[in-house]
């Protein structure tokens, strides 16, 4: 599961559902502080679930994207 | 007649003391894929180096005729030993007598432990596992009375904290004084899925309606999050190797100054990359621990509380050899700007810095404090100008470099006004009271109002400011001392290093630090 580190509005989401992610690669961005914050894969895995969509207002610790890193 | 027949009485404890709580305790403890405190402190210090202090200590039984017929050690355990060929004090909890709790401790050897680390000066890595030798409710029956609570030595452990390095290492399930000795230090260690830290553990807590597992009450993800514990690791091992590099980079105490370690890392390297580092896009974000790394010695930076307080790195690190603490804001989280938790992270790791008089590197790119109801709720501005007071208390020598963003309180405390500071900017750095995206709406409202083309206005507006705000102008009027260029940094950094070395002064800061 990923969480948001951060408050903010979803701008992008650059990911979807069964996409299979590397490491580093960028999943969503949302603007926090009027910077654009990318939230990353911390490895490789695959996209299950998306909660979100773009324009939402996003607090810290909401449940963003469900992927799973063995499969 | 000699005294053979005593040290032979002496050996047969000495034996039965490392039966700790008994073969199957043992087994359980190493079933749930963890050391017993002897085989830890075995890893940790170097080969035979242990030299432990009330080994005898613990409960004997004997017979009718006063002959010795059983004996069990205290379930804590302590001694001096060497750590890579330096002297250190080391004192841990055995998990398999009683849970580490008061039950079969002897609370003498906690205080004697303390007393011993801080009167020979030397660092203090304290193993704790179980309730750390404090009471549990069965404590009520062994002594037949309640007890008032007292923590007896306390003092000890806070004048240690503005004398000697305190590393714990957190290795199974942390409770009540356990835990407060765990946060009571300058770096402490969890290792992952094996260790929880708690006030009070899930039996407990579920008295009050909250039925969670060990992990989820107090495992290392909600640890490093709140900033009880600085970090995690897989195996126990890597806890012992964390304790070791973190005080690779401090002084037995701070009657002493770290020492100049050789490198082959050229001082005068330049890293052309660095000249792109900065996204002229300020929407941009980029990563600094790279840029970290790239100034800093080779492999010599040791990040502290990775998971906490994200807007600011903080780590040791080696500059031209030189021991260095070295903070860096973080675009990632809130775009640099001070949290609560990040200011109460620069609060705690400024007077780490200066307890061990080590200088500070501070790599700045700071929006200002986090705005909006979160940050109002978490009282940011008072955490923020606690941060600021122990950066103007410092007297450490101090350099910041601006990087990009430095606004409002926050981006002014970069630096101190008490006393000097060396600083410099990059030419990528902007500043001012409050960033110009922020506030052209409000500063210039009835212009934009009256304006037949509000949105033409603004941006007429923006673009003349813009013109104005180049760090160039700001040093024509000396406002900033120096621009410089990012790819000569290191060489910048590493001549403060060497400045600053000489004016490093020993003893106990005026302030000792609060854990």
């Amino acid at each position: 599961m990923i969480y948001s580190e951060v408050s903010g509005t979803l701008i992008k989401i650059l990911v979807s559902k069964n996409q299979i992610i590397e490491e580093d690669t960028d999943l969503l961005v949302i603007e926090c502080m009027k910077m654009h914050i990318p939230i990353t894969a911390k490895k490789r895995g695959k996209i299950i679930d998306i909660f979100i969509k773009e324009g939402d207002l996003i607090s810290e610790g909401d449940k963003l994207l469900e992927v799973v890193y063995d499969f | 007649m000699s005294w053979k027949k005593e040290l032979e009485e002496k050996l047969i404890r000495e034996k039965l003391s490392e039966n700790l709580g008994g073969k199957e305790r043992v087994k359980k403890q190493h079933d749930a894929g963890r050391y017993t405190i002897r085989e830890r402190i075995n890893i940790l210090t170097d080969k035979s180096s242990f030299h432990e202090i009330g080994k005898i200590s613990g409960s004997a039984t004997y017979d009718e005729n006063n002959d010795l017929v059983n004996f069990s050690g205290s379930n804590f355990i302590f001694g001096n030993a060497k750590i890579d060929g330096r002297n250190i004090v080391v004192g841990g909890d055995d998990f398999t007598l009683r849970g580490g709790s008061a039950d079969a401790s002897i609370r003498e050897k906690h205080l004697k432990c303390e007393q011993m680390a801080l009167s020979l000066q030397l660092p203090l890595i304290r193993i704790v596992e179980g309730s750390g030798g404090g009471g549990s409710v069965k404590t009520i029956e062994t002594t037949g009375r309640a007890n008032v609570p007292e923590v007896e030595g306390w003092n000890l452990v806070v004048e240690s904290m503005g004398t000697i390095p305190r590393v714990a290492l957190g290795l199974g399930s942390v409770a009540g004084l356990g835990a407060a000795h765990l946060a009571c230090s300058h770096y402490s260690v969890m290792v992952k899925e094996k260790s929880a830290v708690f006030v009070a553990g899930p039996p407990v807590v579920e008295q009050i309606g909250q039925k969670l597992t060990k992990n989820e009450l107090g495992g290392y993800e909600i640890q490093l999050k709140s900033g009880a514990v600085d970090a995690a690791v897989d195996t126990e091992e890597e806890a012992f190797n964390s304790a070791k590099k973190f005080l690779s980079y401090l002084p037995n105490s701070v009657y002493q100054l770290t020492e100049q370690l050789s490198t082959e890392d050229n001082p005068n390297r330049t890293s052309e990359w660095l000249i792109d580092a900065i996204p002229r896009d300020i929407k941009s974000v980029y990563k600094i621990r790279p840029i970290i790394e790239e100034l800093v010695d080779r492999n010599t930076f040791f990040e502290i509380g990775k998971e906490y307080g994200k807007s600011i790195v903080t780590g040791f690190c080696r500059i031209n050899g030189w021991s260095i603490a070295l903070m860096a804001s973080d675009p990632y989280s809130y775009g640099g700007c001070w949290t609560s938790d990040t200011c109460k992270k620069v609060q705690k790791f400024v007077d780490l810095a200066e307890t061990f008089h080590l200088p500070v590197i501070y790599l700045v790119d700071c929006p200002g404090f986090q705005v909006g109801l979160d940050a109002e709720k978490k009282g940011t501005i008072k955490e923020g100008v606690r941060a600021m007071s122990a950066i103007w208390q410092t007297t450490t020598p101090w350099l910041s470099i601006i990087m990009r963003n430095c606004f409002g309180v926050a981006g002014a405390a970069h630096k101190r006004g008490s006393s000097y500071i060396s600083r410099c900017a990059w030419p990528s750095a902007r500043w001012g009271s409050l960033p110009l995206e922020g506030g052209i709406e409000a500063a210039y409202r009835s212009d934009i109002e009256n304006s037949n083309d509000p949105k033409a206005e603004l941006e007429k507006i923006t673009t003349r400011l813009n013109k104005l705000r180049s760090p160039l102008r700001s040093a024509e009027s000396f406002l900033i001392e120096e621009i410089i260029d990012p790819r000569n940094t290191r060489k910048f950094m590493c001549e403060f290093a060497n400045l600053a070395a000489p004016l490093r002064k020993i003893g106990m800061t005026s302030r000792t630090m609060r854990p």
